[in-house]
């Protein structure tokens, strides 16, 4: 069981009159399903790159299991918006890029690309160039490329932003299909509140001004999908819409404060 | 310098006629720079045969085009200054490829540390930016105090021309690299050094190899001037040894060759271009 905790974090950007995110506290562990909402200004991806090691906190740690962290690594692999991915390598390549880091030989690599993309459903891609590919294919490939990395947590960052509704779904279904397998903590920013609701174990109410947290809320919907029922169930849910307009409550009275 | 300046503003024209969806009722904007490009021509050469064939301009300065073809027949099979064409061509080709090399040496690793470090854009930023303005006729006589009058010497002024644009394209290619990929590597473990190797190299090759093309032109238009002194073969040499004994046809045959040349050097980058970085442009 690993423990990724962000201690009363504050990242206080230079030149800024206030700062991004204030004396906030999110803990993540294995298993651990936590999407991060609120409007934009909230602080949410500063709290995803200082959970990540990319912004160094200006107050407040970042630990993982007890230990302050001060740069990224391969424990907490990311996942972005933008899927950056490397153009430059095809998509096994890209797979596997962290054992390339490792020195793993290639045909051990090769091996891992394969298993990878039939996890993420891709199998039989990996000699295709990344520009060749569609936005819901390259965000799988992203996903795939963090989790050959074996990480504790995997933090994304709008995963499925970019994606359109169809594509969306498919994508929740399998972030959760990922996240059920492998026994990661997720910290997953969102502006879907379908999403949050459907996906989290937690969810976490950011407000702007500066960002802090104003609720958290927990949410067994994306367990009971891991359990077998299905997706469209699970949303006729009378409970799932009630939910929904609790978040969308909290989410607004954090604009009121 | 002018012709690679034309061709990339005739694809930027092309790419832009094509999108709407090919038509070919109008000419567009490509197809009449081709004919205006093309009319330019043999209205030149119009001009260059009727003043060769009704005398108006003597020999001595301007030469009938067919006294230049045949003088390319014969200095092709028989040479001049005791090297055929195909050697001149060849020392030439040897020249510029060397200083290409050595200038890639130098400069890819510098234009790399201006971009990536703040001290080394401290050290080699003024270097490059002394450098680049100066004309390669003024440290010729320099590079010869230094380095005598072989062939380092020659080798070396080129070279030195191509050193700037080389290193100004890789920093600002490293200056250009996506920092979602630099982060995304280092969050799956990449050290400093791998962030250089797997990275942000790569991002700056579509960079460098532009570098790389801006040079070949510097360098291949920087030839005459390496060949000044105590050469025994090259295009440059030719030219000038033709000039000095007024035998204005070798000399006009000579700039053709170094253009035509240019031209062939310019489209090969082009391929190679397309080969190396295939990814270029479709982000």
């Amino acid at each position: 069981m690993a423990h990724l905790f962000l201690d009363h974090v504050s990242v206080h950007y230079d030149g800024q009159a206030q700062p991004a995110v204030t004396q906030t506290s999110i803990s993540v562990r294995s298993g651990d399903f936590v999407v991060l909402v609120g409007r934009s200004g909230c602080g949410k991806t500063t709290l995803l790159n200082a959970a990540a090691g990319l912004v160094p906190p200006t107050g407040g740690t970042v630990t993982v299991d007890g230990k302050t962290i001060t740069a990224p690594g391969a424990d907490r692999a990311v996942v972005f918006q933008n899927d950056a991915l490397f153009p430059w390598l095809n998509v096994r390549d890209n797979v596997s890029f962290a054992l390339t880091l490792r020195g793993v030989p290639l045909r051990e690599r090769d091996a891992a690309a394969v298993r990878l993309l039939e996890r993420v459903k891709l199998d039989g891609i990996g000699g295709k160039a990344i520009w060749e590919l569609s936005g819901g294919m390259r965000q799988r490939i992203g996903l795939a490329r963090a989790l050959a990395a074996e990480p504790d947590f995997l933090l994304m960052d709008e995963p499925l932003g970019a994606l359109d509704a169809l594509t969306r779904e498919r994508m929740q279904t399998l972030l959760l299909d990922i996240w059920a397998a492998n026994a990661v903590g997720v910290l997953m920013v969102t502006h879907g509140i379908d999403e949050a609701l459907l996906l989290a174990t937690r969810i976490v109410v950011l407000a702007p001004g500066p960002g802090r947290v104003v609720r958290e809320i927990e949410a067994g919907f994306g367990r009971r999908y891991a359990g077998g029922e299905p997706v469209r169930s699970i949303k006729a849910d009378p409970a799932f819409n009630q939910a929904r307009a609790e978040l969308e409550d909290s989410i607004l009275e954090g604009e009121a404060a | 310098m002018t012709l690679s300046v034309e061709i990339s503003r005739d694809v930027a024209v092309e790419n832009a006629a094509e999108r709407p969806g090919g038509k070919r009722a109008k000419p567009s904007a490509k197809q009449l720079a081709r004919i205006a490009s093309a009319l330019t021509i043999a209205g030149l050469l119009l001009v260059w045969i009727a003043a060769a064939h009704f005398k108006l301009v003597s020999p001595v300065f301007l030469p009938a085009p067919s006294a230049v073809l045949w003088k390319f027949y014969s200095v092709a099979t028989n040479g001049f200054v005791d090297a055929t064409l195909w050697q001149h061509l060849l020392a030439s080709l040897l020249r510029v490829f060397a200083a290409l090399l050595l200038a890639l040496i130098v400069a890819v690793p510098a234009g790399i540390a201006i971009g990536v470090s703040a001290i080394g854009r401290g050290i080699f930023d003024p270097i490059i930016e002394f450098i680049r303005p100066i004309p390669p006729l003024a440290y010729l006589p320099l590079v010869i105090i230094w380095f005598g009058i072989g062939e380092p010497s020659k080798i070396l002024v080129i070279a030195i021309a191509m050193l700037a644009p080389i290193a100004i394209s890789t920093a600002a290619g490293v200056k250009g690299a996506s920092l979602d990929r630099i982060n995304a590597a280092r969050a799956l473990g990449a050290t400093r050094a791998q962030v250089v190797r797997h990275v942000i190299l790569p991002s700056a090759l579509p960079s460098i190899l532009t570098g790389l093309r801006i040079a070949l032109g510097a360098g291949w238009s920087t030839l005459v001037a390496a060949e000044l002194v105590a050469a025994t073969r090259g295009l440059g040499f030719m030219i000038q040894s033709a000039a000095q004994f007024l035998v204005t046809d070798v000399v006009i045959m000579g700039i053709f060759i170094i253009a035509i040349v240019a031209f062939i050097l310019e489209i090969g980058i082009r391929r190679l271009e397309r080969m190396v970085v295939p990814w270029a442009g479709r982000e």
